[in-house]
């Protein structure tokens, strides 16, 4: 029997055939239907006369001792939708971009170019980072929602979706993508510089990113704000928890082209989520290059050093309703005794700034504290600090998770602390 | 449900993890006449293949400013730009400019008042006047 070759599972990403077209290298001509003039014209004689006039101005440029041409270009590169990968060896600033991540030498910097096609700038999958960005994607995932889950073993799940998403959600990775310096072309195309980010603002291109299902409600759930319970949030949706929909920027085509490119330097709200979304693809996709070309403890290495270092307040997090009820909800359910508020000590309880110290207290052991400038808020407050204290417990900063013990030479797996869930206080939202 | 979630986005400290180099691109620009450009053209012909290989991270680009003093441009991964004119300047001062340039994280110059700043809670907490047996005065 045949030993699988785990590492080798996403190599033909790197030249991915389509069924139609094998035996075609990613290096070969690109056969597509696109028109072969480089510039659009009106009709064919316009197109004619246009060609001759260029061609003497290239001529006029070329033969020009004092402005010798920047770059040799392929004749017809403009008419493709991306850069030809062999363009990528010449472009400086993607050559920065591999040393600036302190990449290995084992990604080439053809494939590093590749990451930075979104689909909206080319459909083709063998030249657009899709493929790269979902490998990247489910590992980002994958060792980020790892380390919450053991480091954090008792967060409530709403908490962990929006950690998870204030992880390695788009938002995060785009800020990512801007600390590595990374610039995007105002327009895609075949002769702009390989180490430009390039998607288009036009066409939104359908990269399936991640698992999950679209439930067949779904047009309710928007109609009617349907409420998703977290149980089936985990079974249907995505990573983050959010609804997996179709087509995320669908509404875009109704919507008049005014509204799509604002004038303004900060775009529309259409524009930057776009641009959000190719930053956070082209991250992505990063990793998944890391992975196809280096291996898996290469790209933990790269996750831990990118995304895992990243500061998140977790308990910043939590919004709370009822706590004081929800602490007591806890208390019985530990079989702790009844948690009791006490207060520690207090000032100008006449003046106009009043403090009061409150803890709360269950037996002799001091569940949580707070202060505030009335005896009612300060014990809501001392709850929420006793709450937040027992989500918030964790086994220390430096814990194993499972993808250590896919190194062969460590020592045996210590089972993990795994908590029996959150508190579900009864009649919670009574008070809304 | 009693728990429910803000939206936060985690914050990057360059360093802690990986650390970015934060000039990402140095333009050079020189004269082939002019007297004050004779030592940037000494730099680029003696000293910058040299330095240019030992920064990969970094974009280097020459050009001709035809008439005018020679000029070392740094841009930073914030988008800002740093712009130091090194005219009649020897090659090694211009390599130091240029290291300046690439030392620089773009932002404008502050004066520090404190040693260490850092986003982390602090350790030891915050002092309170309702916590303690108060001080006898």
């Amino acid at each position: 029997m045949k030993r699988l070759r785990v590492d080798r599972w996403t190599g033909q990403l790197v030249t991915a055939t389509r069924p139609g077209a094998a035996g075609v290298s990613s290096s070969a001509p690109r056969f597509r239907c696109v028109a072969a003039s480089a510039r659009r014209c009106q009709s064919t004689a316009a197109a004619a006369a246009v060609s001759e006039s260029v061609a003497a101005a290239a001529d006029l440029v070329d033969n020009n001792p004092r402005f010798p041409p920047l770059e040799n270009l392929p004749p017809q590169v403009t008419s493709w939708p991306s850069p030809p990968p062999e363009r990528a060896l010449q472009s400086a600033k993607l050559a920065a971009l591999h040393a600036r991540l302190a990449l290995s030498k084992k990604i080439p910097l053809q494939t590093l170019a590749r990451t930075l096609v979104d689909a909206s700038a080319d459909p083709n999958p063998r030249f657009n980072n899709t493929n790269l960005a979902f490998v990247g994607q489910t590992l980002i995932n994958y060792h980020v929602s790892e380390q919450l889950m053991i480091q954090y073993p008792r967060l409530p799940m709403e908490i962990f979706y929006a950690a998870m998403k204030g992880m390695a959600g788009p938002a995060p990775l785009f800020q990512i993508a801007k600390s590595w310096g990374i610039e995007s072309a105002a327009v895609p195309g075949g002769e702009v510089d390989p180490g430009l980010l390039q998607f288009s603002l036009d066409a939104t291109g359908d990269a399936i990113l991640g698992f999950g299902y679209s439930r067949a409600e779904q047009k309710y759930i928007d109609k009617y704000k349907f409420r998703r319970s977290v149980a089936s949030r985990v079974v249907f949706d995505d990573d983050f928890g959010d609804a997996i929909t179709k087509t995320e920027f669908a509404s875009n085509e109704t919507e008049d082209d005014d509204h799509i490119h604002t004038n303004t330097s900060y775009g529309s709200a259409t524009t930057r989520a776009l641009a959000e979304k190719a930053h956070a693809n082209h991250v992505r996709a990063v990793v998944g290059a890391i992975y196809t070309h280096c291996g898996r403890e290469a790209v933990k290495a790269f996750v831990k050093a990118h995304v895992l270092s990243r500061k998140l307040d977790l308990h910043k997090l939590f919004v709370f309703s009822d706590p004081t009820r929800e602490l007591s909800t806890l208390c019985a359910r530990e079989d702790f005794e009844k948690p009791i508020a006490r207060l520690l000590s207090e000032t100008g309880r006449l003046s106009r700034t009043p403090v009061f110290v409150v803890g709360i207290f269950s037996g002799k052991d001091k569940l949580g504290e707070g202060s505030a400038a009335s005896l009612d808020h300060a014990r809501r407050k001392a709850a929420m600090n006793a709450l937040k204290s027992w989500y918030l417990y964790s086994p220390g900063e430096n814990v194993r998770v499972p993808s250590d013990m896919l190194n062969e030479e460590t020592r045996p797996w210590e089972p993990a602390y795994i908590d029996i869930g959150e508190v579900i206080a009864r009649g919670g939202n009574l008070r809304r | 449900m009693t728990v429910k979630a803000l939206k936060a986005v985690s914050v990057g400290r360059n360093g802690v993890g990986a650390f970015i180099l934060q000039c990402k691109r140095i333009d050079l620009h020189y004269c082939d006449w002019a007297g004050s450009s004779k030592g940037m053209n000494g730099f680029i012909k003696s000293l910058l293949p040299k330095f240019a290989a030992a920064h990969p991270q970094i974009e280097f680009t020459v050009s001709p400013r035809p008439s005018k003093h020679p000029v070392a441009i740094g841009h930073y991964i914030n988008g800002k730009e740093k712009a130091i004119c090194v005219r009649n300047m020897e090659p090694y001062e211009i390599l130091k400019k240029v290291e300046l340039l690439r030392d620089a994280n773009g932002e404008k110059l502050k004066r520090l008042h404190k040693n260490v700043t850092s986003i982390n809670e602090s350790v030891r907490g915050v002092w309170s006047p309702y916590h303690g047996n108060g001080m006898q005065v």
